[in-house]
């Protein structure tokens, strides 16, 4: 089924699958079917459970409609050009039950100016998120809440946009292989089975209920969480933000380094504000934060940190091939559980810096 | 009888409608192939575009639906500009046979445009044997002076290793002198209605040009202005170099060399 994305240059995956039945049984019960691409994450587990626990398309959507969430996870992977998060999403739309000319028009459709005005709204609210960030966050979201949006969808379509930023990323970052998604619809077994997945998926598909955050993280980004109190995206966050803190596999500083990094990029001063507080409790002193800010660079940082703020900064704004092959380089100094946690906190601080901007600002 | 007639005639409408489907499947099919190769020719475009424009303005181009004739708005922003030239290419494009002078050429551009998109930069326009570069003018970036020094030192070093292949083929070395500036100016698709290019235009792109000419008088490869210098990791080597005039700006101007990066401790990746 010939895609969008067939003409993005992907490189050879950079991780090795490695099997881990509790966590494959987990993704299962949660999507319904096997999800073979779990196997890739399974050395750091908090990333490959925020994978599956922060997917829009399983039960965190109170208020958004699903179409409208499907073609914001369509249009943002084909801005960041992942080729593998664009495939699942267009093999999902296919196991629903769309053809693929179906699936081209609606591709076709996202650049028309025909579409309703509150589709129009979100997918130039999605676009600009990915392209501009929190720069355009603003005008972005004056422009949603013109086309008739209520605050809670809102909320929901800037979750589902940086969501999709961080699966991007995550699934870009060490090339995960897409030619299986691609491939499926033309294969006779997954064509006989579709009617199948498409009642699996329809039962693991289903709407959030109001759900109460028990508890909150213990590092930045806390407020973030607060801000989606109620709904079933708090906990989803904050457990991933807890458990990402909590992996051992880089250093607490070299985290919120990366974090930092990555909100000084994007220029979201609520970010940055918050995690340079943390870096403080850290004990990094303030001229050395400054200094790595400023150039990517200090005398006091070690050589892990030294390569991954510079890493976490080549994520912020990237092209899949460039950025895959800067990463392999990366393969020489750390190892594979670490730099598959450095792949997680870039690709989460991406997403959750782009959201922090949208949310914060506007709760 | 009558039976014979009713099947005759449901036989007869079945073989018509039968006929239209098939009719309309090749039909169908006639259009998907039709849509096959339009989208091929998109996507040849598409590459071929991406050899004129930076790729990411292509992209933008295209995701934005921009018509002919119209474009993007143009952004006010702030970006930091390169440019590089080299040096004594008049004397040496009077000595070489036109075929091979264009081939030392292109293996010069290229070598120039890598070094600029490995370090995040875009390069604007090919002036002559110049190339102007820009670094923050499609996409916010706040290291852009570390990362516009650190492009020219990759020149430095692409440019050395370029003269080795040069000197085994008995042609002539090639040497570069680069200036760089900072400052605000407009960044987007300008030009005329039938012809539009992707730039950025301030102030700051006339001052690298200018101060690049300077790097003949002072006798180095790459010269900053001081608005690059204060934003500057303080790793890199600078030396500074006595105020000169140039043209356009009233009071001299203070520039520095840049000679390397002192630390050494970067792990080389990618």
């Amino acid at each position: 089924m010939a895609s969008a994305l067939d003409h993005v240059a992907w490189e050879a995956c950079l991780l090795d699958p490695r099997r881990d039945r509790v966590l494959e049984s987990y993704a299962r019960r949660k999507m319904g079917m096997p999800v073979p691409s779990i196997r890739y994450f399974t050395s750091v587990p908090w990333l490959a459970r925020a994978l599956i626990d922060l997917h829009p398309e399983y039960g965190l959507l109170m208020h958004l409609d699903q179409h409208t969430a499907d073609v914001l996870t369509l249009v943002v992977s084909q801005e960041n050009s992942c080729r593998f998060c664009y495939a699942a999403q267009r093999a999902l739309l296919w196991a629903q039950g769309m053809s693929e000319a179906r699936i081209q028009r609606v591709e076709q459709n996202l650049s028309r100016a025909d579409l309703v005005p509150r589709t129009v709204a979100a997918i130039a609210f999605g676009r600009s998120q990915s392209r501009v960030g929190p720069a355009g966050a603003q005008e972005a979201l004056q422009a949603l809440r013109r086309a008739g949006f209520s605050d809670d969808e809102m909320k929901e379509i800037a979750f589902t946009v940086a969501t999709t930023d961080f699966l991007n990323r995550a699934f870009s970052i060490p090339a995960i292989p897409s030619r299986p998604l691609e491939q499926m619809p033309e294969q006779m077994h997954m064509r006989l089975l579709r009617p199948l997945i498409n009642r699996v998926l329809q039962r693991h598909r289903f709407r959030g209920r109001a759900t109460p955050l028990e508890r909150l993280p213990s590092y930045p980004y806390v407020r973030l969480v607060k801000a989606y109190a109620g709904s079933p995206i708090a906990p989803a966050l904050g457990q991933t933000i807890e458990e990402m803190w909590a992996s051992s596999h880089l250093t607490r500083r070299c985290k919120l380094l990366m974090l930092a990094v990555v909100a000084r990029g994007l220029g979201c001063q609520v970010c940055a504000f918050e995690v340079s507080e943390a870096l403080q409790r850290e004990g990094l002193h303030e001229p050395t934060l400054t200094q790595v800010l400023t150039h990517l660079d200090a005398p006091d940082l070690d050589v892990l940190e030294r390569l991954l703020v510079r890493f976490a900064r080549d994520t912020i704004w990237f092209e899949p091939a460039a950025l895959q092959r800067r990463t392999r380089g990366l393969r020489d100094y750390l190892s594979g559980p670490q730099l598959l946690e450095a792949i997680g906190v870039a690709s989460l601080a991406n997403g959750l810096c782009r959201l922090g901007a949208m949310v914060m600002g506007h709760s | 009888m009558t039976w014979t007639v009713v099947t005759a005639a449901v036989l007869v409408i079945i073989a018509i409608l039968g006929g239209a489907l098939y009719r309309q499947r090749r039909l169908n099919q006639n259009l998907r192939s039709q849509l096959e190769a339009a989208a091929a020719n998109l996507e040849k475009l598409q590459q071929a575009c991406s050899r004129l424009a930076p790729a990411g303005v292509v992209q933008r181009l295209i995701a934005d639906d921009v018509q002919p004739g119209t474009g993007p708005k143009a952004e006010r922003k702030v970006a930091t500009a390169l440019f590089v030239d080299l040096v004594g290419f008049t004397a040496m494009s009077e000595r070489l046979e036109p075929a091979v002078l264009a081939r030392v050429l292109d293996g010069y551009y290229q070598r120039m445009s890598d070094a600029i998109d490995e370090h995040r930069g875009q390069v604007g326009s090919f002036v002559g044997d110049g190339i102007v570069a820009y670094f923050g003018a499609t996409q916010p970036n706040p290291w852009q002076c570390d990362d516009a020094v650190r492009a020219a030192l990759a020149m430095r070093a692409a440019i050395d290793e370029y003269n080795g292949e040069l000197d085994r083929e008995g042609l002539p070395r090639l040497s570069i002198g680069i200036g760089i500036d900072r400052g605000p100016g407009l960044a987007g698709l300008m030009g005329s209605r039938d012809r539009k290019e992707y730039a950025f235009i301030g102030r700051s792109v006339n001052i690298a040009a200018r101060v690049q000419a300077l790097t003949r008088i002072h006798q180095v490869d790459i010269l900053v202005t001081e608005t690059v210098r204060d934003d500057l990791d303080p790793g890199f080597v600078l030396v500074p170099m006595p105020a000169e005039p140039i043209k356009g700006l009233t009071k001299p101007v203070m520039t520095y060399a840049v000679r390397r990066r002192s630390t050494g401790r970067e792990p080389a990746v990618g």
